[in-house]
């Protein structure tokens, strides 16, 4: 954290909720960070909302309960949040400011870094090429997770997203080059946040792990500045240190939640759904900050997990996420509800980068026309079944009828996953062609024939 | 005398003799089934603890791979804290240090409240702080110049040098 500046300001004119109005400031800048003292001794931290003339608006970050207007000293730092960076945060564990929640010293750290950051300049981005493995068959095969993407999973309340964002950044590999995982918890439940902190211990006692975790009972400031912090360590690792880092955000609902109550505690005119009407931009300040930059080692990989009320996917946070984004994991209540995980629905999930990351030398040959003839044989089985409701499956030709089957053969071989399964891109690729081969050939046109004569008559096997 | 021979004798030894045909065949029969119901019971058996002891294995294997994450994390844990000791142990050794610097007037007192003038303006209040060094105060403004906000700054700005207390310098 910065360090106290030399000047307090003892002025408290207002003490208001998590904020602290104070007078006779001068030189004080919109977002800047504040170091707040009690007469107790006692040292709490803050940001500037709002300034005008000699006045700022301070929120702060562990709000203002036992404060009083007599005994606060505001001392301002004369910039946004800056955090010292470096591989000392790998292993740790913090609250959502950054700080220690796992009973050892403050992070440590040769530099200091913005939390504000800049998104990667655009002339200077890399296209991604290689894929980030997650061990999840249905996210490797059919919707590939390529470095410097940003790929969010859009859930709805009661899904299993969170066991999903943890499976996959506890089992998530780069092909063996130096890895990195940042997992952002916004407005977790402590349920939840033990439950990410079991989920993760492995990956934590490897030193491979950056845990930060905000749960709904801190303060919303403090959930706004959780995925900067995540994002600013991880841009660190990878493009100065030269580990590939996947982010995991979630859950950015609960974030932008936060950032409408804070828009509103600024007095902001409120946009669609009282959402600011800079939820756009600021939702892309920090999905850009993914990326591989030319010449610099490492990538950033963000993961943001969100959850779609009552599961609309028309709601401010999906939609604007969905227009910054490069494809999307949807899970779906149906898929849920019949007993699988992970419920990811294949139709509505998409990797819009896959193609650069998946083929010979990246993951296997054979792997971008098997998902394509997967999703596409999926299609025609939802047609088909949708078919069989109005006609009746007796009036199905046998062709129909295998498509009506693949889909349970989807899920049953392909699709079902332990949640500690870390399940290898070979082994999720046979299980896909063990679910397209119950169709007959003149249903495959999508895959090259001597591919397909050679996974139907395995080991030379003759054809009968 | 002899018996009078009873004209369905030989239809009651065929009926007999045809009956336990049926009953040595059902028996047989029987026998086959009982067996093969065994067998097949002893393959389920020998299935059933084949995959207990695949599950027992794999339970096994689980365990001790939690135990073992569960031994690092602890390992992990005491470390942490070792070094959050240290860091509080390097933390009272630079506020003791400050403290006596200034009591034996290595900064006098005279530069340290001309600093917080400088900062605050002639008017300031300036007061000397327990422990060393001196607070100055305007009104709505103040400057802490003590011993231990100076050791505190002092440690603050050296950064991950501190890291040379528990790693190779």
């Amino acid at each position: 954290m910065s360090g106290p500046a030399d000047i307090e300001y003892t002025g408290v004119r207002e003490l208001r909720g998590p904020l602290v109005v104070v007078e006779g400031v001068s030189g004080v800048g919109w977002d800047e960070f504040a170091t707040i003292g009690l007469d107790s001794g006692e040292r709490r931290h803050g940001l500037v909302l709002e300034v005008d003339r000699d006045l700022a608006v301070v929120q702060v970050l562990e709000d203002t309960a036992g404060m009083d207007r007599s005994g606060t000293r505001v001392a301002f730092s004369g910039s946004p949040l800056r955090i010292p960076v470096g591989p000392g945060w790998l292993g740790r564990v913090c609250d959502g400011r950054g700080e220690p929640a796992d009973g050892g010293p403050p992070v440590l750290g040769g530099a200091f870094a913005a939390v504000g950051g800049a998104p990667v300049n655009p002339v200077h981005r890399e296209p991604p090429t290689e894929p980030v493995l997650t061990g999840v068959g249905a996210v490797d095969v059919l919707t590939t997770l390529v470095r410097g993407q940003k790929l969010p999973v859009f859930s709805a309340a009661g899904l299993p997203h969170l066991e999903l964002a943890v499976q996959i950044a506890a089992q998530a590999t780069c092909g063996g080059e130096p890895f990195a995982v940042v997992f952002a918890g916004m407005g977790l439940t402590h349920a939840d946040a033990a439950f990410v902190r079991d989920g993760l211990a492995e990956r934590s006692a490897a030193r491979d792990l950056v845990l930060f975790l905000n749960t709904a009972d801190d303060p919303v400031i403090e959930r706004l500045l959780t995925p900067r912090l995540a994002l600013t360590v991880a841009e660190d690792l990878a493009f100065t240190r030269g580990r590939h880092v996947l982010v995991v955000m979630t859950d950015m609902t609960a974030y932008s939640e936060a950032l409408r109550e804070v828009s509103a505690a600024r007095g902001e005119i409120p946009a669609r759904r009282a959402y600011p009407g800079y939820l756009y931009s600021d939702l892309a300040s920090l999905y850009e900050r993914c990326g591989r930059i030319r010449g610099r080692p490492g990538s950033v990989t963000v993961l943001p997990v969100l959850t779609m009320p009552a599961g609309d996917i028309t709601h401010p946070v999906p939609d604007l996420t969905g227009y910054i984004t490069e494809g999307q994991i949807v899970l779906s209540a149906e898929a849920y509800g019949a007993g699988t995980y992970p419920p990811v629905d294949p139709l509505a999930s998409l990797s819009r980068l896959m193609r650069k990351g998946t083929g010979a030398g990246r993951t296997r040959a054979d792997h971008p026309a098997v998902a394509a003839q997967l999703i596409a044989a999926l299609a025609r089985s939802r047609q088909v079944r949708e078919l069989a409701d109005l006609i009746g499956r007796q009036a199905l030709s046998p062709t129909d009828l295998g498509h009506l089957d693949l889909e349970d053969a989807f899920r049953a071989r392909f699709l079902a996953q332990d949640t500690r399964e870390n399940r290898p891109l070979e082994e999720a690729l046979d299980r896909a062609w063990e679910v397209l081969l119950t169709l007959p050939d003149s249903q495959l046109g999508m895959l090259p024939a001597d591919l397909l004569a050679a996974h139907r008559h395995p080991r030379g096997e003759a054809p009968p | 005398m002899t018996t009078p021979t009873d004209a369905l004798d030989p239809v009651r030894a065929e009926l007999l003799r045809t009956a336990r045909a049926s009953a040595d065949a059902v028996l047989g029969r029987a026998r086959a089934d009982a067996q093969k119901v065994l067998a097949e019971a002893r393959e389920a058996a020998e299935a059933v603890l084949a995959r207990a002891r695949e599950l027992g294995a794999a339970d096994g294997a689980d365990a001790a791979g939690r135990e073992r994450t569960r031994a690092v994390q602890d390992a992990w844990a005491a470390e942490l804290a070792a070094r959050a000791e240290a860091y509080a142990e390097l933390r009272a050794r630079i506020r003791e240090g400050v403290r006596r610097a200034l009591a034996r007037g290595a900064v006098p007192q005279d530069r340290l409240a001309a600093a917080a003038r400088a900062l605050l303006g002639p008017q300031a209040r300036v007061t000397g702080a327990a422990g060393g060094g001196v607070t100055a105060e305007v009104p709505g403004r103040r400057v802490d110049l003590s011993a231990d906000t100076l050791a505190d700054r002092a440690l603050n700005r050296l950064g991950a040098r501190a890291e040379t207390l528990w790693g190779p310098p």
